[in-house]
């Protein structure tokens, strides 16, 4: 499975370009993986692999927003989690879309993931240009983040609708409102790590594991969604396995922060006289 | 997808409609985190939870209005509107909150008199804060503001709606294309503003600049996706 792509647990720093070749790596894996085997087998169980995937894009994006919030960008970092999904957004429906048009729906991940990634770098170049940021990494970090965004867009819509196909996405995911539910667990994967973990004592492996944690709760959310799309057998795989992730990176999480803490200390209930 | 006149017109109507936003947001009082802790004037909340509150609440209502007439008239207007509901009642509540609970005399440390009252500020600005509450100023621009940014997302959702057919998918594209836009403005403005009088909305041009380019790019795509099945 590409979940434990995206962190290798070394207290070590991560590298970003190996970052990005797991998490691009790992979303088209996983999406075409899914695509692949559900078609030829004949089935819709194999969709956790899609949702696997989107977590290893989602990693990705959750190191993009570390690194140009590291340098400090004025707004709070919401804003940056926010605009990636926007972007992703635009390329995933794009890519579907032009696809579907140009008669190969298969190739739709592609075109959704380069068109998201030139759109980032740039609106990368724009901040850096005309509004003056001069972040250096900004260009790269937003090219980052924009197909992190696209591919988390595809790969957890995918685990609702089951299929590459646009007509399928449309009816399954953009009209049941479903897409609402990718957005914002999605953002919230790919903005909340950081978001939470910031301050002078910022690890990245704490950073990514949250991430990874939170991710793998949007891959119980959109297991949720596919109970009212997909065969109940596939919704419940995508659930459990889901869930299981979660609890495996929230004990990794704990132990992490127990790590980082100066101390934790039970401070006990309230005592008598305040109660 | 043919690109004749029509389409040049739509692609048109989005990118007004990205600039809208982008220059909207410029007169919204966004406060932030000091202005939850009613030490800084403006509504306590980030640019992109105000835009996209004011953005959605303003494309409901325009979604509404097509869904009885195409004439594109009253579905900006009832954007529009909606968006200026949202922040209204959002500025008022937040002000009955300021006023009533946090006890704070609503002061705008950016100028010495209220553009429109005329009242004297410093005097009520707390020591070690830049402000408090929603000064009569802030409350007026976070209006027009709202107005300018309903009226943008409606402008979007219009075209999109008129090529794909799709409520649905031109709706959450057009959050896309929002959410963009008011990011962008909202990192020129460094995260905070009170509204067309702060120093800091002298800035637009620099919006509006990144965000045609942005939206530009983001149209162009948007007019040649369809409706599926």
């Amino acid at each position: 499975m590409t979940v434990g792509g995206g962190a290798g647990g070394a207290p070590s720093a991560i590298d970003a370009k190996k970052l990005r070749i797991y998490g691009i790596g790992g979303a088209l894996v996983g999406i075409y993986l899914a695509a692949i085997l559900n078609s030829v087998l004949g089935t819709d169980i194999f969709s956790i692999l899609a949702a696997a995937g989107a977590v290893a894009a989602a990693v990705m994006g959750a190191n993009a927003v570390r690194r140009v919030c590291g340098y400090g960008i004025g707004t709070g970092v919401p804003s940056i989690g926010m605009l990636a999904l926007g972007m992703g957004i635009v390329g995933a429906s794009f890519g579907l879309s032009t696809a579907e048009q140009l008669g190969v729906s298969m190739a739709g991940v592609i075109i959704a993931l380069v068109y998201a990634m030139v759109f980032g770098y740039i609106v990368g170049a724009i901040a850096n240009k005309v509004m003056g940021f001069n972040i250096p990494i900004m260009e790269e970090g937003l090219t980052d983040l924009s197909g992190a965004g696209a591919m988390a867009i595809i790969g957890w819509s995918y685990a609702i609708s089951g299929s590459l196909a646009y007509a399928d996405m449309v009816s399954k995911v953009f009209n049941t409102g479903y897409l609402a539910i990718v957005f914002i667990c999605g953002g919230l994967a790919i903005l909340h790590p950081f978001n939470a973990n910031l301050g002078p004592d910022e690890k990245q492996d704490r950073t990514l594991v949250n991430g990874l944690m939170v991710g793998s709760l949007a891959v119980v959310a959109v297991g949720l969604c596919s109970l009212a799309t997909l065969s109940t057998t596939a919704a419940i795989i995508t659930i459990v396995i889901g869930a299981a992730a979660w609890y495996y990176f929230y004990v990794w999480y704990y132990r992490l922060v127990k790590r980082d803490a100066a101390a934790v200390v039970g401070t006990g209930l309230l005592p008598p006289s305040a109660l | 997808m043919n690109f004749d006149a029509l389409t040049i017109v739509y692609i048109l109507e989005i990118v007004v409609g990205g600039l809208l936003v982008g220059v909207g947001v410029h007169f919204v009082p966004v406060g932030g985190a000091p202005a939850a802790m009613a030490q800084a004037t403006g509504i306590g909340t980030g640019t992109v939870q105000l835009a996209a509150g004011s953005g959605l609440t303003g494309l409901l209502a325009a979604g509404l209005m097509m869904s009885v007439t195409d004439n594109i008239w009253p579905i900006l207007a009832s954007g529009a509107v909606g968006a200026m509901i949202m922040i209204d009642a959002t500025m008022m509540t937040g002000g009955w909150i300021y006023a009533y609970a946090v006890g704070a005399p609503f002061a705008s440390a950016k100028v010495n008199y209220d553009p429109i009252t005329g009242y004297s500020q410093p005097p009520y600005v707390a020591p070690g804060t830049v402000g408090q509450g929603i000064p009569t100023v802030c409350y007026v621009s976070g209006t027009i503001g709202a107005f300018m940014g309903g009226l943008g997302g409606a402008m979007i959702y219009y075209p999109l709606m008129m090529t794909n057919h799709n409520p649905s998918l031109s709706a959450l594209f057009a959050i896309g294309i929002f959410l963009v836009n008011a990011v962008l403005a909202s990192w020129n403005i460094q995260g905070t503003i009170e509204g067309f009088h702060d120093p800091k909305f002298k800035r637009w041009p620099k919006a509006f600049r990144s965000c045609l380019v942005a939206t530009l790019i983001l149209a162009l795509v948007a007019v040649t996706i369809t409706g599926g099945a």
